[in-house]
């Protein structure tokens, strides 16, 4: 029998580390993309380049949804 | 590539050109250092004509709508356009100004009428004649727009007025007595009184009105019939124009050519790159048109600079359209590894893994082929192409993860409960395929290090390589057996055993460590961290490819519990959700599986081994679209 009041934090603990890397990452591309995009107005070529740099900071959500699935599939079953 | 050098007699200079415009084959490197001897050369005298002849030529295309993009049946031939160019080009413009004479004459009528129109549409409510609102001695006429109705009576009561309502306001026409006009006025400008312009004319202004309208139509259709005129001139000529117009960017782009060579006095000299394999056939093509009074030496120098080489990436067809991803990095340099042929399996393969879904799959596959057929632009038309290599890859893996649409399509839990394979759904198997996609991680990031090396050995000699390549390696393997070994005694609480597995991890990540110092220096300490987050960012195939089935599963829950389980009409709005849910799906799985699989080579990968910036193979010649080459 899972506890429910373990259950309901776990499930919040996984919904804070998506929501919170979420707008991190979402920071920290929202500089780096309106950067790439001021590049990319001078010159088309550093399209491949600015992609990448904007999408580093994915990482950090990538990271927190990692936590969230390991949260809720290996924690949660764990608990009951 | 190979580094040529061609020199020759001036007087066979232009035949020299010709010879390399035909083969397409060689990249000028432009030559720039001029000193007493060398100078550089001189464009041929053609140009100036040839640029006189262009602006006109484009003139007339700009007149008939002719973009330069559009396609011709056949292609002209080029000896036609060069006895008759300068004839044609002429007698064209006679005929296409001839018509948009025509029509700007036309269209300059119809803005004369639209504005004694706009004049005269307040008065059409009043049927005094135009002519009857000029021309008095001892009247003052006010003519205008008002907010209400104006209110003299207290000035005089000897006057005419008319009012009609006209937009928000009223439009007057009053006649008063000349002593009272400056009065008059005034308290008219108090209630906000505009005076409207008269236009010149005579009669009343309703059937003025109607007499215009019908000259508009008149214009209007008559312009109509001119621009169909220039529709049909455009129809008729499209293809010579075009055809001259390349003609004329080939001459040109011929007879410029000089200024990308030395010069002496009497013979000029152009360094450039060539492909091996065409060398032999423009040394000989050269030599015999010129009778052999220009030649071809072959540059085989060890000290040529690599940056300066041109690329031109060689890859087999079914790899050509990766070259898109690979160009929009960077071009490889000459000496380092083009990693289009790794990618054309490893780019799909992630892709696959994120998407995994038959249903998805299919769709990426029937969006591909559709843009592959409709879309003209190369580019496009590639990432179609890699589209359709992810749509298989998506639907490989979708049978191997059962998802259909975020239903598990077979098994006994499946739609289809006869067809039984061992699948491993997503959802049950979260911890094991989170170590798989570490593994692949590791596995990809142990490929970059080993390319890094061969890219270091070739550039850099075997010590540097060693140092720079080999030590991350080294650390990488030591410090993944290392948490191997040790995170699972952890998490079980039976405390760490001093294996000898553990020992020569922990060997391995020193020495690597102490090679990456000597070779990198404390700098390499601060790139460490990239290591671990290197690794780890590979669990996206995991978490993207869970969270695109989580919005699937949330479509189908959705319109089910909504929708499908009340029946009836409510079943066409099931549909309806389930078509929407997934079509937005779909563009999200693509964007974000096709971007995070791009990044994944990018910043992981690429880093590893290929840092690019290579320059690109130009040849000196033209891709004929409208003419053919005499």
């Amino acid at each position: 029998m899972v506890d429910p009041m373990g259950a309901g934090l776990v499930a919040i603990a996984s919904a804070i580390a998506v929501g919170a890397t979420g707008i991190a990452a979402a920071m920290g591309e929202q500089m780096i993309g309106s950067a790439a995009i001021g590049v990319m107005a001078e010159d088309e070529g550093f399209f491949g380049k600015g992609l990448v740099m904007t999408v580093i900071p994915e990482s950090i959500v990538i990271f927190g949804l990692v936590v969230a699935l390991i949260l809720l599939f290996v924690t949660l079953p764990a608990l009951g | 590539m190979t580094k040529v050098i061609i020199a020759g007699s001036k007087d066979y200079l232009h035949v020299a050109i010709d010879v390399m415009h035909k083969h397409d084959v060689i990249h000028i490197t432009d030559f720039v250092d001029e000193d007493e001897d060398f100078k550089i050369g001189k464009p041929h005298e053609s140009i100036t004509k040839l640029s006189e002849r262009a602006v006109y030529l484009r003139s007339i295309a700009s007149s008939l709508r002719i973009k330069g993009k559009e396609d011709i049946p056949n292609k002209y031939p080029e000896g036609a356009i060069i006895e008759t160019i300068d004839a044609k080009t002429e007698q064209l413009d006679v005929e296409v100004s001839q018509v948009t004479d025509r029509i700007s004459e036309t269209e300059s009528k119809i803005k004369n009428i639209k504005d004694k129109k706009r004049l005269l549409e307040p008065l059409k409510s009043f049927d005094l004649p135009l002519e009857q609102y000029r021309g008095y001695q001892s009247l003052a006429v006010f003519v205008g727009t008002l907010k209400g109705l104006p209110t003299i009576n207290d000035i005089t009561n000897n006057y005419e007025l008319e009012t009609a309502p006209y937009g928000r306001g009223q439009v007057i026409s009053l006649f008063v007595p000349r002593e009272f006009e400056d009065e008059i006025l005034k308290r008219l400008q108090e209630q906000g009184y505009a005076a409207l312009p008269l236009p010149q004319g005579e009669g009343i202004p309703k059937d003025m009105l109607v007499d215009l309208e019908a000259q508009l139509t008149e214009l209007q259709s008559e312009k109509q019939k001119s621009e169909g005129d220039l529709d049909d001139l455009r129809k008729k000529h499209i293809e010579y124009i075009l055809a001259s117009d390349e003609y004329l960017s080939i001459e040109t782009q011929k007879a410029e050519a000089p200024l990308r060579f030395a010069s002496t006095k009497n013979t000029f000299i152009v360094e450039g790159w060539t492909p091996t394999k065409d060398l032999g056939s423009i040394e000989s093509d050269l030599d015999g048109t010129t009778k052999g009074h220009v030649i071809v030496a072959v540059d085989t120098s060890e000290a040529v600079d690599v940056e300066k080489v041109p690329i031109a990436l060689k890859n087999p067809m079914p790899s050509k359209p990766l070259e898109v991803l690979v160009r929009a990095f960077s071009l490889p340099k000459y000496n380092e590894i083009d990693p289009t042929k790794l990618m054309t399996f490893m780019y799909p393969a992630l892709f696959g893994l994120m998407l995994g879904d038959v249903g998805y799959g299919l769709l990426v596959i029937a969006l591909g082929l559709l843009v592959s057929r409709v879309i003209k632009s190369q580019g496009m038309r590639d990432l179609a192409k890699i589209g359709v290599y992810a749509g298989l890859s998506s639907v490989i893996f979708g049978f191997i993860f059962n998802e259909f649409f975020g239903v598990e399509p077979f098994g006994h839990r499946g739609l289809l409960t006869f067809i039984v394979y061992p699948a491993v759904p997503r959802l049950d198997n979260v911890l094991t395929l989170l170590i798989v996609t570490l593994v692949i991680g590791l596995l990809m990031l142990t490929l970059g290090y080993v390319l890094g090396f061969i890219n270091e050995y070739r550039q850099h000699g075997l010590k540097h390589a060693v140092f720079a390549k080999v030590s991350w390696l080294m650390m990488l393997w030591g410090g993944t057996i290392a948490v191997a070994l040790v995170l699972p005694a952890m998490s079980s609480g039976t405390g760490i055993q001093l294996s000898l597995g553990l020992i020569a991890g922990l060997v391995l990540l020193v020495v690597g460590f102490i090679f990456m110092f000597m070779g990198e220096g404390a700098i390499g300490i601060a790139e460490l961290p990239s290591l671990l987050s290197n690794v780890l960012s590979y669990t996206r195939l995991l978490s993207i490819g869970v969270s695109s089935m989580g919005i699937a599963l949330a479509v189908n829950k959705l319109s089910d519990a909504l929708f499908f389980s009340k029946g009836g009409i409510f079943v066409i709005f099931g549909v309806l959700l389930l078509i929407a849910g997934h079509a937005i799906n779909t563009v999200l799985g693509i964007l974000d599986s096709g971007l995070q699989a791009l990044r994944l080579h990018y910043v992981e990968f690429f880093t590893k081994f290929y840092s690019g910036g290579g320059m690109k193979y130009i040849p000196f010649g033209f891709e004929r679209k409208y003419t053919e080459e005499k």
